[in-house]
């Protein structure tokens, strides 16, 4: 799924002007240590995490991943956005907390005709 | 070969990931593959963290070449007291400030080590930290580029020829009693080794000096331990006599090796039988000739190859059975804390002391358990073990035919009995191997199986042109040369067969005129 679909039918908001909104999420992995969301972050990969912080948005720029979530409504610093912006990174917030977030993203990106879990 | 060098500044956050983005730059203009990218910057970004977080600053260094990169990433200080440690999942020594940021889940160390070839660490509390690693940025073409550890004393050779025919790849050729080798077919088994009556052939470092035990740790297989008589205590009293008080004996890891394989072939969707990685020859076999039978071969390292991973920033001595486990040992000769040698070096050494003990004194009594724990854990399962190379051969050409279903495991051995049947040592394989199996031997340490990190690939071998369309035009031309060989397979040209002979003559590497059946003017000598 497209990565604005994505963040529309969460119901969060991409703070990013980045053209690669475009980008397909194919996997999300949700986690708060940088070692753990390093091993995770592939092609494709929203990564959702509590940290909002630059090193978040260097990791991203790192691992050649699709976007960043933040969660909890949580609004990063404006330099941290300049610098995804500058890098080509999509960062979007998501207005509820993570569990919540990830329950939303499930539901968006679970195959179609599958029942749920 | 290139050098680059990144400054990494302590304690800044802001910036920290710079000196890693800068060698994943590099390593797009070089067009690295984004697999390869990735597994790169994640031990690059660790390290490199590593260093914001904990020193007084340091600096990366990268020397990228067309085959690898090798990355030391050093700081000025405090150094690591503990490496061992320090290797742990979950430890971490992280300040509160970085904890906030997400670091220090303490599995940076690890997380370099999973994702790198080769990893040493050495560090000096007060000086600094060092940690080198190496990523192959092709690992097939290293494949191609066989490197090999057979060992040619040309000055003894009679020109038996026994080893042309021992080779299971036709990896020899004899020419004026100088011996051969193929280095893109040898699969570093010991089989020539075995054959060879003069000593001619044999594994690379036969000299050398033991080195001092003192502060080492000694990496033995049981084998050896069982070479001088049934009191296996003994040898490791004389072991200890010369310093190594710090010895793991491989069993441990061939145990774990065996339970992670086991674990795997309960999973439905493995193909039958898993073949067990137990012996690295008998995985080069497969990969260069039952490549078919790849998906077979459980992704895990050797025992050997574990045993150093378990000991990175330590001084290890390892002693090595055969080529292939001086091979596998020996990639890359990166790590400095690593020596390897012959089990001779060590018999030598040892024989004297152990020989001049009276009665059976046990090293270490309590830690000496009695044998044969390791078997025990297969009797549920369907485990077949298969040593010697015409059974291995034999055995792997059945489960190439689909006629092997019923069997969950395979555990592949080259050498008789394993590596009891060494050429390299002196015992008679099954004498070896049931003192072995009488002995109290020392407890297991922790040993875990360690999972390859680069898929196997099949081997090359022979290419006889990079061009497709030139080799094809050699490959006809080998079929009709064939037919106009004696094709008595007898040796006497110094290859192992006609086959190989026209594949040499085409690539102008023999000569019409070696075969004992020519004559000049006749075309077709019965």
């Amino acid at each position: 799924m497209k990565l604005a679909e994505l963040a529309k039918a969460i119901g969060a908001k991409i703070l990013t002007n980045s053209s690669s909104q475009e980008m397909c999420v194919e996997q999300v992995y949700a986690g708060d240590r940088i070692s753990d969301l390093l091993n995770h972050a592939g092609e494709e990969t929203l990564l959702v995490s509590n940290l909002a912080s630059s090193q978040l948005v260097r990791l991203a720029e790192l691992m050649d991943i699709s976007g960043l979530c933040m969660v909890n409504g949580h609004m990063p610093d404006p330099a941290v956005i300049l610098a995804a912006n500058s890098h080509g990174t999509v960062i979007m917030v998501s207005p509820v907390g993570m569990f919540e977030t990830c329950g939303r993203l499930y539901e968006a990106l679970k195959p179609k005709g599958r029942g749920g879990p | 070969m290139s050098i680059l060098s990144f400054a990494i500044r302590s304690g800044d956050y802001a910036q920290g990931g710079s000196a890693s983005k800068g060698l994943k730059e590099q390593l797009k203009k070089i067009g690295a593959a984004p697999e390869i990218i990735r597994r790169v910057m994640i031990a690059a970004y660790e390290a490199e963290m590593n260093v914001v977080i904990h020193s007084v600053g340091g600096r990366m260094t990268v020397a990228l070449d067309e085959e690898k990169a090798d990355i030391e990433v050093c700081d000025d200080g405090p150094g690591i007291p503990d490496i061992e440690q320090a290797m742990k999942e979950g430890f971490s020594t992280a300040p509160a400030a970085a904890r906030e940021l997400g670091f220090g889940a303490g599995l940076g160390l690890p997380n370099i080590k999973k994702n790198s070839d080769y990893l040493t660490i050495e560090s000096q509390v007060g000086k600094g930290t060092s940690v080198k690693f190496r990523i192959l940025l092709r690992p097939q073409a290293l494949g191609e580029r066989m490197r090999n550890s057979l060992h040619i004393a040309p000055a003894g050779c009679r020109g038996c020829y026994h080893c042309l025919f021992a080779c299971p790849t036709r990896a020899l050729r004899v020419r004026g009693n100088h011996p051969e080798v193929r280095s893109e077919l040898c699969i570093d088994c010991s089989a020539c080794i075995s054959a060879c009556r003069t000593g001619a052939l044999t594994v690379l470092g036969t000299v050398g000096q033991l080195p001092p035990g003192e502060g080492r740790v000694l990496v033995v297989p049981p084998a050896l331990l069982s070479q001088f008589g049934p009191v296996v205590g003994r040898v490791l009293d004389s072991l200890a006599e010369l310093g190594y008080r710090d010895i793991r004996v491989t069993q441990a890891w061939e145990d774990a090796l065996r339970g992670a394989v086991m674990l795997l072939a309960n999973q439905v969707s493995q193909p039958r039988p898993v073949i067990s990685p137990c012996c690295p020859a008998a995985v080069n076999l497969v990969a260069a000739r039952f490549p078919s039978l790849i998906g077979h071969v459980a992704p895990f390292v050797s025992p050997l190859e574990a045993v150093r991973d378990s000991l990175v920033g330590k001084r290890a001595v390892f002693v090595a059975c055969c080529p292939a486990q001086r091979t596998a040992l020996d990639v890359g000769r990166l790590d400095r804390n690593v020596e390897i040698i012959v089990p001779s070096v060590l018999c030598n050494a040892v024989m004297p002391l152990a020989m001049s003990q009276r009665g059976g004194v046990s090293w270490r009594d309590s830690s000496l358990q009695t044998g044969e724990t390791s078997h025990q854990t297969s009797s549920d399962m369907n485990v077949m073990r298969v040593t010697g190379m015409q059974h291995v051969v034999n055995v792997l050409e059945k489960v190439e035919d689909g006629r092997m279903n019923d069997v969950t495991v395979l555990e592949l051995a080259i050498c008789d009995e394993g590596c009891f049947g060494s050429p390299l040592l002196g015992e008679d394989p099954f004498i070896a191997r049931q003192r072995w199996v009488d002995a109290r031997r020392p407890a297991d340490v922790g040993a875990m199986a360690v999972r390859r990190k680069m898929p196997l690939v099949a081997k090359a071998g022979l290419r006889l042109d990079n061009d497709m369309s030139k080799a094809i035009d050699k490959l006809a031309k080998i079929d009709i040369l064939v037919k106009s060989l004696p094709r008595k397979d007898c040796g006497l040209c110094g290859c192992p067969t006609c086959v190989a002979f026209a594949e040499d003559m085409i690539l102008g590497k023999a000569s019409r005129a070696d075969c004992a059946f020519f004559h000049e003017g006749t075309e077709h000598v019965p």
